[in-house]
């Protein structure tokens, strides 16, 4: 045993120690506490998959995903969302074709052609676009781009899948920038001294190496914005008027989750409407689910080249 | 050739996105400073048609009780979720199961949310439009976000200084706060204001489950109330006023950024007095 | 003389990979011991599950015996053992507080009094040589401190309460030769109080301060020794060729 004035301090405390109690009670109060908030989310799945499924004993899942006619609350309810399924594609893929451009471009200029200085000085700015609400963007959307359609463009009516297209690009803008911009830069640190090393000018490593190695990276983009443009209801429901009619460019349109905003006061309970609605939220979600596994796929057929 | 077309493309790109972001900002800023006064903050609103006059007062207040409500409930799961699966549970099954759960919620588009609240708390356990109702459909669509965020900080932390504390007999309630947690609680902090300013920004949830078109200031968390996101939608859907729909935009924009700011405000009182202060009381 | 620690055909597995192989030791009381051989021989892996901190890797599958004192580890509180034997670390690991604070950390924990702590911590920073170079900055941060300072802090830090054994894990490997001296002279100061495991890449170190030495290869012992007999009359061919210098 080692001899000294300190030795033996251990032993003589060994019998009590708060501090296992505390151990004790904390990992049983956050395990608690864990398992409540699992079981919550487990019952809000299960809750909104059950109250969905009730749509499909008055209406087949096949006449409600592809036929046209919405008259939820008539003698002979009618329930198709065919128009709504293709407005919510249309607009938000119209959205990422405007969007991703920007956003790749903005990236290359963010991670490759800028010193830190204004790169930190320019990423919070477009960090800060994330942050503004959707009914905000609505209200710009209205005042900005319905209106310059109305007045310059002499539109009948402005709010157009159109409009809305353009404003969720926007609102998908910051998310594709900061996706890309992370695994660009990631590359960059990896390979810029072997490539400055090899003597080869910075657009050429940008063409050559971070444009087809951050593809991955872009892929991830592309699932982030359409996922967000899909589910987006304020902004969307307020410049693209909101008629349940087959997309055309520069014609009124709905989306699911617009039809699901503007009539979700109006459905009594347990109404075959009510339950519709439901039903409408679970079809975007499937569509969300499909777009991810078929990423998924895409991702992993791309080879062997990516970033990390 | 190809070289330029790369320059010019990312320029032209960037130069679009910052014409963009000034423009919104420009925009917001120059017409809603014209609609703010003193009384714009604490009056309510006023006129024919409601809101075409007065203030915002009552939307304030709402926005704030919502964004509380759903910050503290969001965070004490978020962060007990998150310390439990880094630290305390081993059974890898269970995790991906508890991530793959976290991961649908995350996306559950916010109108659903709303739609399952407004059946599920409204109309099912009855407990009717109010803030409560309101700040959890909030606080779940946060959830994912803050719960992830607080993962990724707590898996940051170097292992080895968790296995240096462990291989001195200490067990793992007391690394976690003495050693995780003071080296994780910026992070968090940061994580925490930047869900709740999506929660005070978003519409979608609160639209049937807590908010109302008018209501006076709320006086129990069973009441409902106005918020901000949703008065501005009333005041541009209704057509009541432009000038105060801009002037509303601006305020709930600066609230925002208040909340975002206060991790930076935090740090740079917490780098100086704080600290300063402690270190006296010790010595 | 006494085994304090031994092990009885120890297996490590992570998933299909063998890591350990049917180990058997056993560690004479305030000796120094080193193990030595070359990278990712498991030398690393053997300290930790020493420790038991292996046990905190749920992907290790580990089989064997550890007695501690004639014990059988498995069946002693993880704490205690782990308080019994202390451990330091490749990469010196100060937690992110005042120097003061991480001598407190431990001794808070086993709620010792304030006097008490004050008077231990002064003794361990004695013991490593630090109390001199810090003694008037205990409240600054220990990760101002240079790298042999921190390692030493860290070698304090884990005497501070008291263990009977010290598990080393390379803890020169960062270090400069100055550092790695001082540090060398302690542990041969240390010797007379505790039981000392030290993992090394040095093989000069070894011989410099090592009382026995311990040869492994992928996973297996291959030769335990004096530390004499280890370096000047290897009975294996393959611990020659690593002493020597051939391989590792």
């Amino acid at each position: 045993m080692p001899e000294g004035s300190t030795s033996g301090f251990l032993r003589r405390r060994e019998k009590v120690n708060i501090y296992k109690i505390i151990d004790k009670l904390f990992l049983y109060l956050i395990r608690f506490v864990s398992m409540i908030s699992v079981l919550l989310l487990v019952f809000i799945v299960i809750f909104i998959l059950k109250e969905s499924l009730l749509t499909f004993e008055e209406v087949s899942f096949y006449d409600f995903v592809f036929k046209k006619g919405w008259r939820p609350i008539s003698e002979n309810p009618e329930l198709g969302i065919l128009p709504m399924i293709l407005s919510t594609l249309y607009v938000s893929i119209l959205a990422l074709g405007i969007a991703l451009p920007l956003g790749v471009g903005s990236s290359i200029f963010l991670s490759c052609m800028v010193n830190e200085k204004n790169r930190n000085f320019i990423k919070p700015i477009i960090d800060l676009m994330a942050g503004i609400p959707s009914v905000v963007y609505g209200f710009m959307g209205l005042l900005l781009i319905v209106k310059f359609f109305e007045r310059k463009l002499s539109f009948s009516s402005g709010e157009s899948i159109l409009a809305a297209s353009i404003l969720l690009a926007i609102m998908i803008l910051p998310y594709i920038i900061s996706t890309c911009d992370e695994s660009m830069i990631k590359i960059l640190k990896k390979y810029e001294s072997t490539s400055k090393a090899l003597g080869v000018s910075k657009y050429h490593m940008i063409r050559y190496l971070i444009l087809p190695t951050a593809k991955k990276g872009i892929l991830a983009s592309v699932v982030l914005g359409l996922s967000r443009g899909m589910g987006e209801t304020m902004a969307v429901m307020m410049v693209i008027g909101n008629s349940p009619l087959y997309p055309k460019l520069f014609g009124k349109g709905q989306t699911i989750p617009g039809l699901i905003a503007l009539e979700m006061g109006g459905a009594s309970v347990n109404s075959i409407h009510y339950h519709a609605l439901f039903a409408s939220g679970l079809i975007l979600m499937m569509m969300l689910m499909i777009i991810n596994v078929l990423f998924y796929f895409i991702r992993k057929m791309m080879g062997t080249v990516s970033e990390e | 050739m190809k070289h330029l077309s790369i320059k010019l493309w990312s320029i032209i790109s960037i130069s679009l996105v910052m014409i963009i972001i000034s423009c919104i900002f420009g925009f917001l800023f120059i017409h809603g400073y014209e609609g703010i006064s003193y009384e714009f903050f604490i009056k309510e609103p006023n006129g024919m048609p409601l809101g075409s006059e007065g203030g915002v007062y009552n939307a304030i207040i709402g926005s704030i009780c919502f964004t509380g409500i759903a910050t503290i409930f969001s965070f004490v799961f978020a962060l007990s979720i998150a310390t439990y699966l880094v630290f305390y549970e081993k059974n890898e099954k269970i995790k991906s199961f508890i991530r793959f759960i976290i991961g649908i919620i995350a996306g559950v588009p916010s109108i659903v949310l709303g739609l399952f609240g407004y059946s599920f708390l409204v109309v099912y356990l009855k407990i009717g439009i109010s803030i409560l109702t309101g700040g959890i459909v909030l606080g779940i669509m946060i959830f994912p976000f803050m719960e992830i965020r607080f993962e990724k900080t707590l898996l940051e932390v170097d292992i080895n200084l968790i296995y240096a504390s462990l291989s001195m007999g200490v067990n793992r309630t007391y690394t976690f706060f003495k050693i995780i947690l003071p080296i994780c609680y910026k992070d968090m902090i940061r994580a925490t204001c930047l869900s709740a300013s999506f929660a005070m920004g978003a519409t979608a949830p609160i639209l049937l489950t807590g908010a109302v078109y008018y209501a006076d200031i709320p006086n129990s968390i069973f009441s409902p109330a106005m918020a901000l996101p949703l008065h501005l939608y009333l005041l541009i859907s209704e057509g009541i006023s432009l000038k105060n729909a801009y002037a509303t935009a601006l305020v709930l924009i600066v609230l925002l950024l208040l909340i975002n700011s206060i991790p930076t405000v935090l740090d740079m009182i917490g780098g100086n007095k704080i600290v300063r202060f402690i270190k006296r009381r010790k010595s | 003389m006494l085994d304090l620690l031994s092990v009885e055909n120890l297996s490590v597995r992570f998933h299909d990979q063998k890591v350990l192989r049917n180990i058997n030791a056993s560690f004479k009381k305030n000796k120094i011991t080193a193990i030595i051989g070359p990278s990712g021989c498991g030398k690393s892996t053997l300290l930790k599950t020493l420790n038991t901190l292996l046990m905190e890797d749920h992907e290790a599958n580990i089989e064997g015996k550890i007695l501690f004192d004639n014990e059988n580890i498995d069946k002693i509180e993880k704490e205690k053992i782990r308080q019994k034997i202390g451990m330091v670390f490749q990469n010196p690991v100060p937690f992110p507080l005042s120097i003061y604070k991480n001598m407190e950390y431990a001794l808070k924990y086993y709620g010792v009094k304030k006097d008490e702590r004050k008077m231990i911590i002064e003794e361990k920073l004695k013991v490593t040589g630090l109390y001199e170079e810090v003694k008037d900055s205990l409240n600054k941060s220990a990760l101002k401190l240079s790298g042999g300072q921190q390692q030493r802090l860290c070698i304090a830090r884990a005497l501070s309460i008291e263990p009977e054994i010290l598990l080393l894990d390379e803890p020169c490997s960062s270090l400069d030769v100055k550092n790695t001296k001082n540090i060398e002279h302690m542990l041969l100061a240390l010797k007379d109080q505790y039981t000392i495991i030290i993992v090394t890449h040095n093989l000069f170190q070894a011989s410099r301060i090592a009382d026995e030495t311990l040869f492994m290869l992928d996973g297996e012992v291959i030769e335990f020794d004096l530390t004499e007999n280890i370096f000047n009359h290897p009975k294996e061919q393959r611990t020659k060729e690593y002493v020597m210098g051939i391989y590792g």
